[in-house]
């Protein structure tokens, strides 16, 4: 049976919810109000190196519940790339997209 | 029902361990390469390479399938005794393999878990060989000194999310790791660490439960049983 594909704007939607429960926690409101253009890493993100990974952890459940697949969304290719897919909201849910259409094939 | 993820579970301490947890009212998921002829309700073997990253990865989604992870014991080893140099590099790579790129594998994986519960405790498996500096080990010790920085830096790490990452350390017990070392050597390091009378398979499990049978804030700790701490 083919899966329906996981489109950006579900992984972008993905994201933001995270970062909003994720600001629940944090005592952080702000981050309920974080776009395509948010920040993830540097001086200008709301979110430390701790928050980082715990945003990457509990993305990797909420993809799972939402596509049924574990993917490991720091991997080797992510991690190489000029532009890292963790700079930005918009580019993370595109490099979500593309490692779940990867481990779907 | 508190749920626990042991490597190496498919003989020996590994085995043993589980069967402790079981008993203790845990379920149980044991990893090996072995087949694995424990039979209990709440026991499940997974066939796993732990010094393969994907093995480890889809063994611990099968685990998740079911729920949450509360243990991890990395107890899965490897051992080889031989002279510094006359050690051949394949032999060092492969005790690395296992012991602390196995380590890693399954502490990533599982630790992602912890990190979404916000919860969970590591135990670590090292050696008394690794304060001892012990003589015709170097690559095994080696290794699991690797493991021992590792299980301090994920301690650290780890920390924030309530999450405690501790190892431990035992001499010789009697199990097919130690079966092949001479009488001789075996009694010589059982001097050494205050246990002249070795270590039997119930009193390492026992010294290992103290990680999970009592209320502990502690992480990053390096526990070794006999007179080394």
């Amino acid at each position: 049976m083919n899966m329906p594909t996981f489109t950006r704007d579900a992984a972008v939607r993905l994201v933001l919810a995270r970062l909003a429960r994720f600001g629940q926690e944090l005592g952080q409101p702000a981050l309920a109000m974080a776009d395509e253009q948010t920040r993830l890493f540097g001086e200008a993100s709301p979110l430390d190196s701790i928050g980082l990974v715990t945003l990457m952890s509990d993305l990797e459940g909420d993809i799972h519940k939402a596509c049924g697949v574990w993917v490991t969304i720091a991997d080797e290719k992510a991690m190489s790339r000029l532009t890292s897919p963790f700079r930005r909201v918009g580019l993370l849910a595109d490099h979500i997209v593309e490692i779940v259409a990867a481990t779907r094939a | 029902m508190p749920v626990a993820i042991i490597t190496g579970s498919s003989r020996g301490l590994g085995r043993a361990l589980a069967e402790s947890l079981l008993a203790d009212g845990w379920t149980v998921h044991g990893f090996a390469r072995s087949p694995q002829s424990l039979v209990h309700p709440h026991f499940q073997a997974h066939a796993v390479d732990v010094g393969t990253e994907a093995s480890v990865q889809a063994a611990v989604a099968t685990v998740l399938a079911a729920g949450r992870i509360d243990l991890l014991i990395n107890n899965a080893g490897a051992a080889s005794m031989n002279a510094l140099l006359l050690t051949p590099a394949a032999t060092a790579e492969a005790l690395m393999r296992v012991n602390y790129l196995g380590t890693l594998h399954c502490l990533q994986a599982v630790g992602k878990a912890m990190v979404r519960q916000r919860a969970g405790l590591v135990v670590n498996l090292t050696t008394v060989a690794v304060p001892l500096s012990l003589a015709g080990e170097a690559a095994y010790v080696a290794s699991k000194a690797a493991v021992e920085a590792l299980t301090k830096v994920a301690a650290t790490e780890l920390q924030s999310y309530g999450i405690r990452v501790n190892a431990v350390g035992l001499g010789p017990v009697d199990t097919d790791l130690t079966r092949a070392v001479g009488a001789d050597k075996l009694h010589t390091l059982n001097q050494r660490i205050g246990r002249p009378q070795g270590t039997t398979l119930a009193e390492a499990v026992v010294f290992i439960a103290q990680e999970w049978s009592a209320p502990s804030n502690t992480t990053g700790s390096i526990r070794y049983l006999g007179q080394l701490n």
